[in-house]
């Protein structure tokens, strides 16, 4: 199975950071984005951390991305809609699918088994892509890197 | 109240993805494809009450837990602040109110146990994404006569906003 990046939301570490600062500061949207902009990469790997530890996944949510993914079958596609209600599949062809989805989604599929070769070919594309590296390293660590 | 589209998905990407493909397919469905990072500042939580019960989407809002009220920090609806008394009894009450939660939490109250004295009317922000075929249900909902003053305004301009980052898809939805 392999997945192509359509889209994905910019700077998606910085896009979960916002979500998190947003919950616990009282400042307009502008300035918590200047201020994660100056604090950069390894402050938004600190609240990602965070919010991981503490399990808060919704967060994540707001990490959204479409890819093509080629090799899934049509009751393979058909158990993933069933099982993922958030997962959204257009049949292009034989095999090959538009999905859009959140990384809350893809984590959640990563850890439920099922499904995890499907997740793998995503994560190996953002590592191709270089999407949100900080996000892979994190929740998927080696293992998608070595696969 | 304020409302800002913070992202949103590169709709001719996706169609371009398709069409490539030769794939055959509606307009409607890439509101399935197509989604939009929206922030909402300072309307109440009347309204985000409201907002969160459609559930298909992903909302992060400002915590009462850690932040602070303000005596300036509340709606006035346009039937209270049209009506001289009725603006006085209810400024009154939020006076009251706001005094409560200053003296509880100069007391040492937590500000977290303190709110549970806070109105519905206290301003709020949140950031919340929505996928375009969300979208167009709350839309539809929302802005009807029948639903309230507030959050008719909120979401006609998440709908105004959508409509003018990606006119490509709802000018394909709208005269479809």
């Amino acid at each position: 199975m392999k997945a192509s990046l359509v889209w994905s939301v910019p700077k998606p570490e910085k896009v979960i950071a916002v979500a998190m600062r947003r919950c616990y500061s009282t400042k307009p949207i502008e300035e918590i984005e200047a201020e994660l902009e100056q604090k950069g990469p390894e402050y938004w790997k600190y609240l990602m951390t965070r919010a991981l530890q503490d399990k808060s996944l919704d967060v994540i949510e707001h990490f959204v991305f479409s890819i093509v993914i080629d090799g899934m079958w049509e009751d393979e596609a058909g158990r993933l809609a069933l099982a993922f209600p958030y997962v959204r599949l257009l049949h292009i062809r034989e095999g090959r699918w538009l999905i859009s989805m959140n990384a809350r989604t893809l984590i959640e599929i990563w850890r439920g088994k099922a499904f995890v070769g499907f997740a793998e070919a995503i994560v190996e594309e953002f590592d191709r892509k270089g999407v949100c590296p900080i996000f892979n390293s994190l929740v998927f660590g080696e293992r998608a890197r070595a696969s | 109240m304020r409302v800002k589209l913070l992202h949103y998905t590169d709709v001719n990407a996706v169609r371009d993805v398709l069409q490539s493909e030769g794939a055959s397919f509606d307009s409607k469905t890439l509101l399935d494809h197509v989604a939009y990072m929206f922030e909402i500042e300072d309307c109440s939580r009347v309204t985000t009450h409201q907002l969160v019960r459609h559930r298909v989407a992903s909302y992060d809002q400002e915590s009462q837990r850690f932040s602070s009220a303000s005596r300036e920090g509340f709606v006035s609806p346009p039937t209270v602040a049209s009506n001289q008394a009725a603006m006085k009894v209810y400024d009154d009450a939020l006076k009251v109110v706001y005094e409560a939660f200053e003296r509880m939490t100069a007391l040492g109250v937590p500000k977290e146990d303190a709110r549970y004295v806070l109105p519905n009317a206290i301003k709020t922000k949140l950031v919340m994404t929505v996928y375009a075929r969300s979208l167009m249900h709350i839309v539809w909902q929302r802005t009807a006569l029948q639903a309230q003053w507030e959050i008719r305004e909120v979401v006609t301009e998440m709908f105004r906003l959508a409509k003018e980052a990606t006119p490509e898809l709802w000018t394909a939805i709208l005269e479809g």
